[in-house]
Protein backbone atom coordinates (compact mmCIF):
# COMPACT_ATOMS: atom_id res chain seq x y z
CA UNK A 1 0.00 0.00 0.00
CA UNK A 2 1.07 3.12 -0.92
CA UNK A 3 0.14 6.76 1.19
CA UNK A 4 -0.06 9.37 -1.48
CA UNK A 5 -0.68 12.08 0.74
CA UNK A 6 -0.91 13.43 4.57
CA UNK A 7 -3.18 16.51 5.00
CA UNK A 8 -2.99 17.89 8.72
CA UNK A 9 -5.07 21.22 9.87
CA UNK A 10 -4.49 22.24 13.23
CA UNK A 11 -2.30 19.24 14.21
CA UNK A 12 0.30 19.51 17.16
CA UNK A 13 2.44 22.58 15.90
CA UNK A 14 0.80 22.29 12.44
CA UNK A 15 -1.41 25.21 11.54
CA UNK A 16 -2.65 23.52 7.67
CA UNK A 17 -0.46 21.38 6.15
CA UNK A 18 -0.47 19.05 3.17
CA UNK A 19 1.87 16.64 1.88
CA UNK A 20 2.53 14.63 -1.31
CA UNK A 21 5.06 11.53 -0.98
CA UNK A 22 6.74 11.19 -4.43
CA UNK A 23 8.91 8.25 -3.68
CA UNK A 24 9.53 4.86 -1.89
CA UNK A 25 11.65 6.37 0.96
CA UNK A 26 10.52 9.99 2.51
CA UNK A 27 13.46 11.55 4.59
CA UNK A 28 11.93 14.19 7.32
CA UNK A 29 14.95 16.03 8.72
CA UNK A 30 14.90 18.81 11.00
CA UNK A 31 16.37 19.75 14.15
CA UNK A 32 14.79 18.90 17.68
CA UNK A 33 10.96 19.41 18.57
CA UNK A 34 10.45 20.77 14.78
CA UNK A 35 7.30 18.70 14.38
CA UNK A 36 9.19 15.66 12.53
CA UNK A 37 7.82 12.77 15.04
CA UNK A 38 4.37 14.79 14.76
CA UNK A 39 4.15 13.60 10.76
CA UNK A 40 4.42 10.10 12.18
CA UNK A 41 2.42 10.65 15.03
CA UNK A 42 -0.20 11.17 12.50
CA UNK A 43 0.26 8.35 10.13
CA UNK A 44 0.65 5.93 13.01
CA UNK A 45 -3.17 7.95 14.08
CA UNK A 46 -4.75 6.73 10.83
CA UNK A 47 -3.45 3.35 11.08
CA UNK A 48 -4.17 2.62 14.62
CA UNK A 49 -6.32 5.41 16.11
CA UNK A 50 -3.62 5.78 18.35
CA UNK A 51 -0.88 7.83 19.24
CA UNK A 52 1.81 6.16 21.37
CA UNK A 53 2.77 9.61 22.95
CA UNK A 54 -0.51 10.30 24.59
CA UNK A 55 -4.06 9.26 25.27
CA UNK A 56 -5.71 13.14 25.40
CA UNK A 57 -6.88 14.13 22.05
CA UNK A 58 -6.57 17.89 23.28
CA UNK A 59 -2.59 17.48 23.20
CA UNK A 60 -3.02 16.90 19.48
CA UNK A 61 -4.56 20.07 18.99
CA UNK A 62 -2.67 23.43 18.18
CA UNK A 63 -3.13 25.50 21.29
CA UNK A 64 -5.79 27.83 20.75
CA UNK A 65 -8.07 25.60 18.02
CA UNK A 66 -11.40 24.18 18.94
CA UNK A 67 -10.43 20.92 16.01
CA UNK A 68 -7.69 18.92 14.81
CA UNK A 69 -8.11 17.02 11.33
CA UNK A 70 -6.10 14.07 10.16
CA UNK A 71 -6.14 13.08 6.19
CA UNK A 72 -4.97 10.76 3.91
CA UNK A 73 -5.08 9.34 0.35
CA UNK A 74 -3.53 5.85 0.10
CA UNK A 75 -3.60 3.25 -2.83
CA UNK A 76 -4.19 -0.03 -1.86
CA UNK A 77 -4.36 -3.09 -5.06
CA UNK A 78 -8.38 -2.51 -4.16
CA UNK A 79 -8.32 0.59 -4.87
CA UNK A 80 -7.93 4.09 -4.06
CA UNK A 81 -9.12 4.74 -0.47
CA UNK A 82 -9.46 8.36 1.47
CA UNK A 83 -8.81 8.48 5.35
CA UNK A 84 -9.94 11.34 7.27
CA UNK A 85 -10.39 12.08 11.33
CA UNK A 86 -11.11 14.89 13.22
CA UNK A 87 -10.14 15.66 16.82
CA UNK A 88 -12.16 17.88 19.26
CA UNK A 89 -10.96 19.95 22.07
CA UNK A 90 -14.64 18.94 23.39
CA UNK A 91 -16.01 15.82 22.28
CA UNK A 92 -15.36 13.02 20.45
CA UNK A 93 -13.84 11.83 17.87
CA UNK A 94 -15.37 11.03 14.68
CA UNK A 95 -13.62 9.37 11.50
CA UNK A 96 -14.58 8.92 7.76
CA UNK A 97 -13.53 6.79 4.79
CA UNK A 98 -13.63 7.87 1.43
CA UNK A 99 -16.04 11.23 2.72
CA UNK A 100 -18.79 8.21 4.88
CA UNK A 101 -18.34 8.61 8.72
CA UNK A 102 -18.00 5.56 10.32
CA UNK A 103 -20.53 5.17 13.54
CA UNK A 104 -18.02 2.57 14.55
CA UNK A 105 -14.16 3.69 15.21
CA UNK A 106 -13.89 0.04 14.80
CA UNK A 107 -14.34 -0.17 11.54
CA UNK A 108 -11.66 2.25 10.47
CA UNK A 109 -8.69 -0.17 12.14
CA UNK A 110 -7.35 -2.14 9.35
CA UNK A 111 -7.45 0.08 6.64
CA UNK A 112 -3.59 1.45 6.75
CA UNK A 113 -1.43 -1.09 7.89
CA UNK A 114 2.12 0.16 9.24
CA UNK A 115 5.41 -0.82 11.79
CA UNK A 116 6.63 1.18 13.68
CA UNK A 117 10.05 1.26 14.41
CA UNK A 118 11.31 4.50 17.15
CA UNK A 119 14.26 4.38 19.18
CA UNK A 120 11.88 3.93 22.00
CA UNK A 121 11.54 0.33 20.54
CA UNK A 122 15.13 -0.74 20.77
CA UNK A 123 14.10 -0.97 24.85
CA UNK A 124 11.76 -3.64 24.22
CA UNK A 125 13.55 -6.77 25.10
CA UNK A 126 15.22 -5.16 28.26
CA UNK A 127 12.37 -2.61 28.86
CA UNK A 128 9.25 -3.99 31.37
CA UNK A 129 6.31 -6.58 30.55
CA UNK A 130 3.95 -3.79 29.32
CA UNK A 131 5.90 -2.39 26.57
CA UNK A 132 6.09 -6.15 25.08
CA UNK A 133 2.35 -6.69 25.89
CA UNK A 134 1.91 -2.86 24.33
CA UNK A 135 3.78 -3.91 21.07
CA UNK A 136 2.12 -7.25 20.73
CA UNK A 137 -1.73 -6.27 20.89
CA UNK A 138 -0.44 -3.10 18.07
CA UNK A 139 0.35 -5.94 16.27
CA UNK A 140 -2.46 -7.92 16.53
CA UNK A 141 -5.27 -5.01 16.09
CA UNK A 142 -3.51 -4.81 12.63
CA UNK A 143 -4.02 -8.24 11.54
CA UNK A 144 -6.94 -8.82 12.95
CA UNK A 145 -9.34 -5.58 14.16
CA UNK A 146 -12.06 -7.54 16.12
CA UNK A 147 -8.98 -7.98 18.90
CA UNK A 148 -8.86 -4.04 19.66
CA UNK A 149 -12.95 -5.20 20.68
CA UNK A 150 -11.55 -8.19 22.22
CA UNK A 151 -8.98 -6.41 23.88
CA UNK A 152 -11.41 -3.45 25.48
CA UNK A 153 -14.06 -5.91 26.69
CA UNK A 154 -11.38 -7.77 28.95
CA UNK A 155 -10.06 -4.30 30.08
CA UNK A 156 -13.46 -3.33 30.84
CA UNK A 157 -14.20 -6.66 33.14
CA UNK A 158 -10.50 -6.33 34.69
CA UNK A 159 -11.80 -2.65 36.05
CA UNK A 160 -15.01 -3.71 37.15
CA UNK A 161 -13.87 -6.39 38.33
CA UNK A 162 -10.96 -4.66 40.78
CA UNK A 163 -13.88 -2.09 41.52
CA UNK A 164 -15.51 -4.56 43.14
CA UNK A 165 -12.07 -6.33 45.18
CA UNK A 166 -11.49 -2.96 46.25
CA UNK A 167 -15.15 -2.49 47.30
CA UNK A 168 -15.62 -5.88 49.56
CA UNK A 169 -11.99 -4.66 50.80
CA UNK A 170 -13.34 -1.99 52.50
CA UNK A 171 -16.48 -3.64 53.39
CA UNK A 172 -14.37 -6.23 55.21
CA UNK A 173 -15.44 -5.57 58.77
CA UNK A 174 -19.15 -5.12 58.14
CA UNK A 175 -20.84 -8.77 57.60
CA UNK A 176 -20.05 -10.73 54.18
CA UNK A 177 -23.09 -10.45 51.28
CA UNK A 178 -24.12 -11.21 48.29
CA UNK A 179 -20.57 -10.24 47.50
CA UNK A 180 -18.97 -13.67 46.61
CA UNK A 181 -21.28 -14.42 44.22
CA UNK A 182 -21.06 -11.44 42.69
CA UNK A 183 -17.41 -11.87 42.53
CA UNK A 184 -18.20 -15.35 40.67
CA UNK A 185 -20.08 -13.71 38.13
CA UNK A 186 -17.00 -11.44 37.27
CA UNK A 187 -14.47 -14.11 37.93
CA UNK A 188 -16.45 -15.84 34.50
CA UNK A 189 -16.41 -13.14 33.07
CA UNK A 190 -12.55 -12.51 33.44
CA UNK A 191 -12.18 -15.77 32.63
CA UNK A 192 -14.28 -16.07 29.17
CA UNK A 193 -12.73 -12.29 27.98
CA UNK A 194 -8.90 -12.89 29.07
CA UNK A 195 -8.85 -16.53 27.54
CA UNK A 196 -9.63 -14.89 24.46
CA UNK A 197 -7.16 -12.13 24.57
CA UNK A 198 -4.48 -15.02 25.67
CA UNK A 199 -5.08 -17.35 23.04
CA UNK A 200 -5.08 -14.71 20.30
CA UNK A 201 -1.49 -13.43 21.39
CA UNK A 202 -0.06 -16.58 21.64
CA UNK A 203 -1.35 -17.39 18.31
CA UNK A 204 0.12 -14.57 16.44
CA UNK A 205 3.54 -15.24 18.06
CA UNK A 206 3.66 -18.78 16.90
CA UNK A 207 3.00 -17.15 13.65
CA UNK A 208 5.48 -13.89 13.84
CA UNK A 209 8.49 -16.44 15.11
CA UNK A 210 9.83 -18.29 11.91
CA UNK A 211 9.95 -15.06 10.08
CA UNK A 212 11.86 -13.26 13.44
CA UNK A 213 14.10 -16.40 13.63
CA UNK A 214 15.05 -16.58 9.84
CA UNK A 215 16.00 -12.34 10.15
CA UNK A 216 17.77 -12.52 13.57
CA UNK A 217 20.25 -15.53 12.11
CA UNK A 218 20.44 -13.16 8.53
CA UNK A 219 21.59 -9.92 10.77
CA UNK A 220 23.87 -11.58 13.51
CA UNK A 221 25.14 -14.11 11.49
CA UNK A 222 25.22 -16.49 13.33
CA UNK A 223 23.13 -19.98 13.88
CA UNK A 224 22.29 -18.93 17.22
CA UNK A 225 18.28 -20.52 18.13
CA UNK A 226 15.83 -17.82 18.35
CA UNK A 227 12.72 -18.60 20.58
CA UNK A 228 9.70 -16.59 21.40
CA UNK A 229 7.11 -17.56 23.82
CA UNK A 230 3.80 -16.27 25.18
CA UNK A 231 4.41 -16.73 28.87
CA UNK A 232 0.60 -16.93 30.29
CA UNK A 233 0.42 -16.63 33.79
CA UNK A 234 -2.84 -18.55 33.27
CA UNK A 235 -1.97 -22.36 31.18
CA UNK A 236 -4.26 -25.07 30.14
CA UNK A 237 -2.47 -28.62 29.10
CA UNK A 238 -5.12 -28.96 26.21
CA UNK A 239 -5.61 -26.13 23.76
CA UNK A 240 -8.96 -25.00 23.66
CA UNK A 241 -11.27 -22.05 25.49
CA UNK A 242 -12.79 -24.36 27.63
CA UNK A 243 -10.10 -25.80 28.99
CA UNK A 244 -7.88 -22.26 29.36
CA UNK A 245 -10.86 -20.68 30.87
CA UNK A 246 -11.39 -23.77 33.53
CA UNK A 247 -7.29 -23.34 33.96
CA UNK A 248 -8.05 -19.58 34.72
CA UNK A 249 -10.90 -20.19 37.00
CA UNK A 250 -8.78 -22.57 39.13
CA UNK A 251 -5.69 -20.09 39.37
CA UNK A 252 -8.42 -17.14 40.48
CA UNK A 253 -9.68 -19.26 43.09
CA UNK A 254 -5.89 -20.08 44.30
CA UNK A 255 -5.09 -16.53 44.22
CA UNK A 256 -7.66 -15.94 46.08
CA UNK A 257 -6.67 -14.87 49.16
CA UNK A 258 -3.62 -12.45 48.03
CA UNK A 259 -6.41 -10.97 45.89
CA UNK A 260 -8.45 -10.10 48.73
CA UNK A 261 -5.63 -8.43 51.05
CA UNK A 262 -4.52 -6.04 47.60
CA UNK A 263 -7.77 -5.65 46.35
CA UNK A 264 -7.03 -5.85 42.71
CA UNK A 265 -6.48 -8.52 40.14
CA UNK A 266 -3.60 -10.39 39.48
CA UNK A 267 -4.82 -13.56 37.40
CA UNK A 268 -4.59 -12.60 33.86
CA UNK A 269 -3.40 -11.39 30.54
CA UNK A 270 -3.17 -7.93 31.65
CA UNK A 271 0.03 -9.39 33.88
CA UNK A 272 1.54 -11.80 30.85
CA UNK A 273 4.92 -11.45 29.50
CA UNK A 274 6.60 -12.38 26.37
CA UNK A 275 9.83 -14.42 26.60
CA UNK A 276 12.87 -13.85 24.65
CA UNK A 277 15.10 -16.70 24.61
CA UNK A 278 18.91 -16.82 22.73
CA UNK A 279 20.00 -20.68 22.63
CA UNK A 280 18.08 -21.00 25.63
CA UNK A 281 18.77 -17.93 27.67
CA UNK A 282 16.55 -14.89 28.02
CA UNK A 283 17.60 -12.62 26.08
CA UNK A 284 17.44 -9.73 28.27
CA UNK A 285 20.66 -11.30 29.95
CA UNK A 286 22.07 -12.99 27.65
CA UNK A 287 23.34 -9.97 24.74
CA UNK A 288 25.18 -6.88 24.85
CA UNK A 289 23.23 -3.72 24.66
CA UNK A 290 23.97 -4.18 20.18
CA UNK A 291 22.73 -7.80 20.80
CA UNK A 292 19.26 -6.67 21.95
CA UNK A 293 18.91 -4.19 19.28
CA UNK A 294 19.75 -7.25 16.39
CA UNK A 295 17.24 -8.59 18.42
CA UNK A 296 14.39 -5.63 18.08
CA UNK A 297 15.45 -4.99 14.57
CA UNK A 298 14.25 -8.82 13.47
CA UNK A 299 11.37 -8.66 15.57
CA UNK A 300 10.50 -5.32 13.14
CA UNK A 301 11.61 -6.96 10.12
CA UNK A 302 9.39 -9.90 10.91
CA UNK A 303 6.23 -7.83 11.87
CA UNK A 304 7.02 -6.35 8.43
CA UNK A 305 7.04 -9.19 6.82
CA UNK A 306 3.55 -11.01 8.33
CA UNK A 307 1.77 -8.12 7.50
CA UNK A 308 2.38 -8.24 4.75
CA UNK A 309 1.53 -12.35 4.13
CA UNK A 310 -1.90 -11.16 6.31
CA UNK A 311 -2.85 -8.26 4.48
CA UNK A 312 -1.42 -9.49 0.75
CA UNK A 313 0.05 -6.48 0.09
CA UNK A 314 3.34 -4.56 2.18
CA UNK A 315 2.58 -1.77 5.12
CA UNK A 316 4.15 1.32 5.79
CA UNK A 317 7.00 1.46 7.39
CA UNK A 318 7.36 4.50 10.11
CA UNK A 319 11.45 4.53 11.53
CA UNK A 320 10.78 7.58 13.77
CA UNK A 321 14.65 8.93 14.90
CA UNK A 322 15.99 5.26 15.11
CA UNK A 323 18.25 5.05 11.41
CA UNK A 324 21.47 6.70 13.48
CA UNK A 325 21.04 4.55 16.03
CA UNK A 326 21.67 1.59 13.92
CA UNK A 327 25.31 0.83 12.81
CA UNK A 328 26.12 0.62 8.94
CA UNK A 329 25.51 -3.00 9.06
CA UNK A 330 22.00 -3.46 10.55
CA UNK A 331 21.53 -0.13 8.45
CA UNK A 332 22.41 -1.92 5.73
CA UNK A 333 20.52 -4.63 6.27
CA UNK A 334 17.18 -3.09 7.17
CA UNK A 335 18.04 -1.60 3.96
CA UNK A 336 18.10 -4.93 1.64
CA UNK A 337 14.95 -5.59 3.24
CA UNK A 338 12.73 -3.11 2.67
CA UNK A 339 14.19 -2.08 -1.04
CA UNK A 340 11.54 -0.11 -2.47
CA UNK A 341 8.71 -2.64 -1.57
CA UNK A 342 7.84 -0.89 1.46
CA UNK A 343 7.20 3.13 1.44
CA UNK A 344 8.70 3.95 4.11
CA UNK A 345 9.09 7.74 6.15
CA UNK A 346 12.09 8.03 8.06
CA UNK A 347 12.69 10.90 10.66
CA UNK A 348 16.45 12.37 11.61
CA UNK A 349 18.03 15.71 12.62
CA UNK A 350 20.70 15.17 10.50
CA UNK A 351 21.21 13.33 6.70
CA UNK A 352 25.10 12.46 7.97
CA UNK A 353 24.43 9.67 9.82
CA UNK A 354 23.24 7.34 7.63
CA UNK A 355 24.22 5.34 4.37
CA UNK A 356 24.19 7.03 0.98
CA UNK A 357 22.15 4.72 -0.08
CA UNK A 358 19.71 5.39 1.78
CA UNK A 359 19.13 9.07 0.46
CA UNK A 360 19.40 7.72 -3.44
CA UNK A 361 16.59 8.49 -4.89
CA UNK A 362 14.63 9.40 -1.48
CA UNK A 363 12.31 12.36 -0.94
CA UNK A 364 13.89 14.88 1.53
CA UNK A 365 12.38 17.55 3.36
CA UNK A 366 12.91 19.29 5.93
CA UNK A 367 10.88 20.15 8.78
CA UNK A 368 10.98 23.53 10.00
CA UNK A 369 8.53 24.88 13.61
CA UNK A 370 5.70 23.06 11.76
CA UNK A 371 6.73 24.19 7.92
CA UNK A 372 7.49 21.76 5.29
CA UNK A 373 10.05 22.48 2.69
CA UNK A 374 10.97 19.93 -0.70
CA UNK A 375 14.82 19.88 -1.05
CA UNK A 376 16.28 18.79 -3.86
CA UNK A 377 17.02 15.04 -4.50
CA UNK A 378 20.99 13.96 -3.93
CA UNK B 1 -44.67 24.18 34.74
CA UNK B 2 -45.08 21.55 33.13
CA UNK B 3 -42.25 19.57 33.53
CA UNK B 4 -42.00 20.01 37.24
CA UNK B 5 -45.56 18.29 37.09
CA UNK B 6 -44.26 15.80 34.65
CA UNK B 7 -42.09 15.34 37.80
CA UNK B 8 -43.95 15.53 40.54
CA UNK B 9 -46.83 12.72 39.08
CA UNK B 10 -44.57 10.15 37.61
CA UNK B 11 -43.70 7.79 39.63
CA UNK B 12 -42.27 4.10 38.92
CA UNK B 13 -44.87 1.25 39.24
CA UNK B 14 -44.82 -0.90 42.15
CA UNK B 15 -44.86 -4.18 40.14
CA UNK B 16 -42.12 -3.87 37.73
CA UNK B 17 -40.48 -0.58 37.94
CA UNK B 18 -41.48 0.91 34.50
CA UNK B 19 -42.57 5.09 34.51
CA UNK B 20 -46.17 5.24 35.64
CA UNK B 21 -48.30 7.91 37.06
CA UNK B 22 -50.38 5.54 38.65
CA UNK B 23 -49.33 3.21 41.72
CA UNK B 24 -49.57 0.28 38.95
CA UNK B 25 -48.50 0.96 35.32
CA UNK B 26 -50.85 0.60 31.97
CA UNK B 27 -48.80 -2.70 30.86
CA UNK B 28 -49.02 -4.28 34.33
CA UNK B 29 -52.82 -3.23 34.66
CA UNK B 30 -53.75 -4.48 30.71
CA UNK B 31 -56.07 -7.57 30.86
CA UNK B 32 -55.07 -8.86 27.70
CA UNK B 33 -51.55 -9.16 28.28
CA UNK B 34 -50.06 -12.28 28.93
CA UNK B 35 -48.72 -12.51 32.10
CA UNK B 36 -46.82 -15.50 32.06
CA UNK B 37 -44.44 -14.29 30.16
CA UNK B 38 -41.90 -11.35 31.51
CA UNK B 39 -39.23 -9.28 30.07
CA UNK B 40 -36.50 -8.17 31.83
CA UNK B 41 -34.63 -4.84 30.79
CA UNK B 42 -32.55 -2.45 31.86
CA UNK B 43 -34.16 0.78 31.94
CA UNK B 44 -37.78 2.32 31.14
CA UNK B 45 -36.38 3.62 27.89
CA UNK B 46 -35.79 -0.46 26.36
CA UNK B 47 -39.62 -0.35 27.15
CA UNK B 48 -40.68 1.92 25.46
CA UNK B 49 -38.16 0.48 22.51
CA UNK B 50 -39.79 -2.72 22.60
CA UNK B 51 -43.45 -1.64 22.81
CA UNK B 52 -42.72 0.34 20.00
CA UNK B 53 -42.67 -2.86 17.94
CA UNK B 54 -45.93 -4.23 19.20
CA UNK B 55 -45.22 -7.57 18.90
CA UNK B 56 -44.67 -8.28 22.53
CA UNK B 57 -47.87 -9.49 23.92
CA UNK B 58 -46.26 -10.41 27.46
CA UNK B 59 -45.42 -8.41 30.89
CA UNK B 60 -41.94 -6.60 31.68
CA UNK B 61 -39.62 -6.11 34.10
CA UNK B 62 -37.73 -2.97 34.84
CA UNK B 63 -34.01 -3.52 36.92
CA UNK B 64 -33.12 0.34 36.74
CA UNK B 65 -29.72 -0.21 35.91
CA UNK B 66 -27.21 -2.59 35.48
CA UNK B 67 -24.45 -4.23 37.38
CA UNK B 68 -21.62 -2.31 37.42
CA UNK B 69 -19.19 -2.16 40.62
CA UNK B 70 -17.12 0.82 38.90
CA UNK B 71 -20.47 2.97 39.79
CA UNK B 72 -21.04 1.59 42.98
CA UNK B 73 -23.98 -0.82 41.56
CA UNK B 74 -24.39 -4.21 42.46
CA UNK B 75 -27.48 -6.89 42.85
CA UNK B 76 -28.88 -4.71 45.66
CA UNK B 77 -28.75 -1.84 43.68
CA UNK B 78 -31.40 -3.47 40.92
CA UNK B 79 -34.82 -4.76 41.16
CA UNK B 80 -33.76 -7.90 41.52
CA UNK B 81 -35.31 -9.43 44.41
CA UNK B 82 -38.53 -8.15 43.23
CA UNK B 83 -38.02 -9.88 40.21
CA UNK B 84 -37.14 -13.18 41.77
CA UNK B 85 -40.21 -12.74 43.92
CA UNK B 86 -42.39 -12.50 41.15
CA UNK B 87 -40.97 -15.08 39.22
CA UNK B 88 -41.21 -17.72 42.29
CA UNK B 89 -44.66 -17.05 43.39
CA UNK B 90 -46.54 -15.93 39.85
CA UNK B 91 -47.11 -18.80 37.28
CA UNK B 92 -44.32 -17.38 34.97
CA UNK B 93 -44.00 -19.31 31.81
CA UNK B 94 -40.84 -17.93 30.50
CA UNK B 95 -38.49 -14.64 31.39
CA UNK B 96 -36.81 -13.32 28.54
CA UNK B 97 -33.78 -11.66 29.06
CA UNK B 98 -33.18 -8.10 26.90
CA UNK B 99 -30.29 -6.58 27.79
CA UNK B 100 -27.64 -5.17 25.60
CA UNK B 101 -25.02 -7.03 24.98
CA UNK B 102 -21.81 -5.04 26.83
CA UNK B 103 -19.57 -6.35 29.59
CA UNK B 104 -21.85 -5.28 32.14
CA UNK B 105 -25.02 -6.24 30.79
CA UNK B 106 -23.84 -9.49 30.10
CA UNK B 107 -22.71 -10.32 33.87
CA UNK B 108 -26.43 -8.56 34.71
CA UNK B 109 -27.48 -11.03 32.23
CA UNK B 110 -25.51 -14.22 33.59
CA UNK B 111 -26.19 -13.22 37.12
CA UNK B 112 -30.18 -12.90 36.67
CA UNK B 113 -30.45 -15.59 34.46
CA UNK B 114 -29.06 -17.92 37.32
CA UNK B 115 -31.15 -16.69 39.87
CA UNK B 116 -34.46 -17.68 37.79
CA UNK B 117 -33.82 -20.23 36.10
CA UNK B 118 -34.82 -22.81 38.72
CA UNK B 119 -38.13 -21.47 39.00
CA UNK B 120 -39.26 -20.52 34.81
CA UNK B 121 -37.74 -21.15 31.47
CA UNK B 122 -35.17 -18.24 30.70
CA UNK B 123 -34.56 -17.03 27.47
CA UNK B 124 -31.84 -14.28 26.02
CA UNK B 125 -32.83 -12.11 22.66
CA UNK B 126 -31.13 -13.04 19.36
CA UNK B 127 -27.72 -10.40 18.56
CA UNK B 128 -26.96 -10.41 14.92
CA UNK B 129 -27.72 -8.79 11.97
CA UNK B 130 -30.09 -5.59 11.32
CA UNK B 131 -32.72 -6.22 8.58
CA UNK B 132 -31.80 -4.95 5.46
CA UNK B 133 -27.96 -4.78 6.44
CA UNK B 134 -26.16 -6.71 3.51
CA UNK B 135 -23.93 -9.64 5.42
CA UNK B 136 -20.76 -8.11 3.61
CA UNK B 137 -20.84 -4.47 5.17
CA UNK B 138 -21.69 -5.97 8.58
CA UNK B 139 -19.25 -5.37 11.19
CA UNK B 140 -16.90 -7.60 12.26
CA UNK B 141 -18.13 -7.49 16.38
CA UNK B 142 -21.74 -7.84 15.28
CA UNK B 143 -20.78 -10.84 12.91
CA UNK B 144 -18.79 -12.98 15.36
CA UNK B 145 -21.88 -11.98 17.83
CA UNK B 146 -24.17 -13.42 15.20
CA UNK B 147 -22.01 -16.34 14.63
CA UNK B 148 -22.08 -16.96 18.33
CA UNK B 149 -26.18 -17.31 18.65
CA UNK B 150 -25.85 -19.05 15.21
CA UNK B 151 -28.76 -22.09 15.19
CA UNK B 152 -29.99 -25.26 13.36
CA UNK B 153 -32.39 -24.83 10.34
CA UNK B 154 -35.51 -25.30 10.85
Amino acid sequence: MYLRSLHLKHFRNYQAQSIEFTAAKTILIGNNAQGKSNLLEAVELLSSLKSHRTSRDRDLILDGELFSQVGGQLEKDTGSIELAMTLRQNGRRTVALNSISLRRQLDFLGTLNMVQFSSLDLDLVRGGPDQRRQWLDALLIQLEPIYAYVLQQYNQVLRQRNALLKAIQKSAAHPPHSSSSELALWDAQLAIAGSRVIRRRARVLDRLVPFARSWHQTISGSTEVLEIRYASNVTADEDTPEALQQAFLEKIQQRSLPEHYQGTTLVGPHRDEVDFTINQTPARQYGSQGQQRTLVLALKLAELKLIEDVIGEPPLLLLDDVLAELDLNRQNQLLDAIQDRFQTLITSTHLGSFDAQWINSAQILEVKAGTLLEQESF
Amino acid sequence: MALVEAKLQVGYCSVCGHLSAEPVCDICRAPNRDSKTICIVADSRDVIALEKTREYRGKYHVLGGLISPIDGIGPEQLSIQQLVRRVSQQKVEEAILAISPSVEGETTTLYVGHLLKPFTRVTRIAFGLPMGGDLEYADEVTLARALEGRRDLE
